[in-house]
């Protein structure tokens, strides 16, 4: 089985934030939701760079392990997916998780948390697939489909890569070296001239 | 094996170690010739990956990094959370397995001194007279108090230790209704126990202060090392478990208030630190709550009544708050008191005479 990564390309990502709109309407995420978001750092300096970030699906994920409902499940394409039923809306993935993935829509008095809602990989939930339930719980199950998550899908310049996590590498690693010779048949210092390093 | 072949041995392993090295420092000139012989491009060499640096500096190795984003939320502009792994970490390996060990070790303890010690009689025997210790208002205080405490310690050790102790015996679907409805309690429950300890610690302050010669009681083990420890209104250890409850509760308290209402836009580093405070200040008390109540009730004979009917026996404050017994037996009389019965005794305990509180 394939194990699904998303990787983006910071030196094509050109914070259009495609990305966070396509998943927002092909999953219709909850109000006040954004399973993804594009942060931009150094904006307006020399150095600007744009990551667009959801959830990684890490392979020994730090959110399951703090649960303490245990409602994380990895999928065999090792996908990290929940189980809303299960989910009591304590907020600890929240904190536990390095990339600030997961998100809570605020319900019942004083704005509490709901249950919460992160990246599914395009992949549905726990629920029947194709089901109405698992689509108003989790969203979209493109991957039972046959295709990847919609934001790598439809991002224009291709910084925001999701697949298989040896084809992704296999494309990025394409793409340096390419990257890489072609600027030095410029006799330009490649890292220097866009990273801005010291 | 002698000198000469342990040093031929070392020559060897020396020797193998060299061919190694050699082989793996080979393949890494190899790569970018074979590189250069099937492609046209000549001038190829190491490229590193320019993703690497962005990432090493989101992670904020050299102080906190901070961007821009369009979507609002909590550290939105934040990419990398540092402090979560160590959060998680801490949780998951220190603060749940520890707590389980000091609530089950506390227990243990009880159980275990119970069984040597047994229950501790009125040495005199009951004396029929009742004397008036604590008042409606206290005892009702205490009562929602303690019934709020257990109902928040109970959802609170669930949510900490169920994932361990329950899920395997009830399967997670099932622990999380009881984990969801918990968790509701104890978000509802929280601000109103807070209200709670504060009337608390008004009612029970006056009699509470340490004295110098409370220090008497703390060297005689509370009179557990066979010599009598004398004490006033409440003894030292009564005292101890007072203020405990009141600073560890403000503690409590204060960091509950904190994660209970997530809408202030609190840091997830604020979260982690209070759930941290809360949950080692909530064991802590937890644990002395277990003694207070195990001394309250099955630990020794005519302690519980008190606090149930306002009245205590006697010859129970001559053995156990003797000091106290001298300042009120005047102001009492006893003989003419209320029967040892309790139902007789639950009727007068309206009637609120000028001693108590």
């Amino acid at each position: 089985m394939a194990t699904m990564k998303f990787y983006c390309d910071a030196e094509r990502c050109i914070e259009c934030n495609a990305c966070v709109t396509a998943c927002k309407n092909e999953n219709e995420v909850p109000w006040g939701v954004n399973r993804r978001r594009v942060v931009t750092i150094k904006d307006g300096e020399p150095g600007e760079r744009s990551l667009s970030v959801a959830c990684m699906h890490c392979a020994d994920a730090p959110c399951a392990a703090v649960c303490p409902v245990d409602c994380f499940y990895t999928t065999d394409d090792g996908i990290v997916l929940h189980d809303k039923d299960i989910c009591i809306g304590c907020g600890y993935c929240f904190y536990a998780c390095p990339f600030g993935a997961p998100q809570f829509p605020e319900s019942g008095a004083f704005s509490s948390r709901g249950k919460m809602d992160k990246c599914t990989f395009c992949a549905g939930g726990p629920e029947e697939t194709f089901s109405s339930n698992e689509y108003s719980k989790y969203g979209a199950n493109r991957i039972a489909e046959g295709k990847l998550p919609l934001c790598a899908e439809m991002c224009s310049t291709k910084a925001l890569l999701a697949g298989d996590a040896s084809m992704v590498s296999d494309i990025y690693r394409n793409r340096i070296i390419n990257r890489g010779a072609s600027t030095m048949d410029w006799g330009a210092n490649y890292q220097r001239g866009s990273l801005n390093v010291k | 094996m002698t000198e000469a072949n342990k040093n031929r041995s070392g020559i060897i392993r020396r020797l193998v170690l060299f061919v190694m090295m050699a082989m793996i420092l080979s393949f890494t000139v190899v790569i970018p010739a074979e590189a250069e012989s099937s492609g046209e491009i000549v001038k190829t060499s190491a490229v590193p990956n320019p993703g690497t640096e962005l990432w090493r500096e989101v992670r904020q190795r050299g102080g906190p990094v901070v961007g821009v984003t369009q979507v609002s939320g909590v550290d939105a502009g934040t990419l990398v959370n540092v402090s979560g792994e160590n959060w998680r970490q801490f949780r998951v390996e220190q603060i749940i397995p520890y707590s389980g060990y000091l609530l089950g070790l506390t227990l243990l303890l009880l159980i275990v001194f119970r069984l040597i010690r047994g229950e501790v009689k009125i040495e005199s025997g009951r004396s029929g007279h009742k004397i008036f210790r604590f008042s409606l208002n206290q005892r009702t205080i205490h009562w929602v108090v303690a019934s709020l405490f257990v109902i928040l310690g109970l959802t609170g050790i669930i949510q900490l230790l169920g994932r361990t102790l329950l899920i395997p015996v009830m399967g997670n679907s099932a622990f999380s209704g009881i984990a969801s409805f918990g968790k509701l309690l104890h978000d509802y429950l929280g601000p109103v126990f807070a209200i709670a300890l504060i009337f608390m610690l008004v009612s029970f302050i006056k009699g509470n202060f340490y004295k110098l010669k409370d220090i008497n009681w703390f060297l005689n083990g509370g009179g557990m090392l066979g010599k009598h420890a004398s004490a006033g209104r409440y003894n030292a250890g009564e005292k101890s478990w007072f203020w405990l409850a009141m600073l560890g509760g403000a503690v409590i308290i204060v960091s509950g208030l904190i994660l209970d209402f997530p809408i202030f836009d609190q840091s997830r580093d604020t979260m982690e630190f209070y759930l941290v405070i809360h949950g080692i200040a909530s064991i802590a008390v937890l644990a002395a709550a277990f003694g207070h109540i195990y001394m309250g009730t099955v630990a020794m004979e005519g302690a519980l009544e008190s606090m149930t009917t306002g009245y205590c026996d006697a010859n129970w404050a001559k053995e156990h708050h003797d000091e106290w017994y001298e300042e009120v037996k005047d102001s009492v009389d006893v003989s003419s008191d209320v029967k040892t019965n309790n139902n007789e005794a639950s009727i007068n305990s309206n009637a609120q005479p000028g001693i108590g509180a």
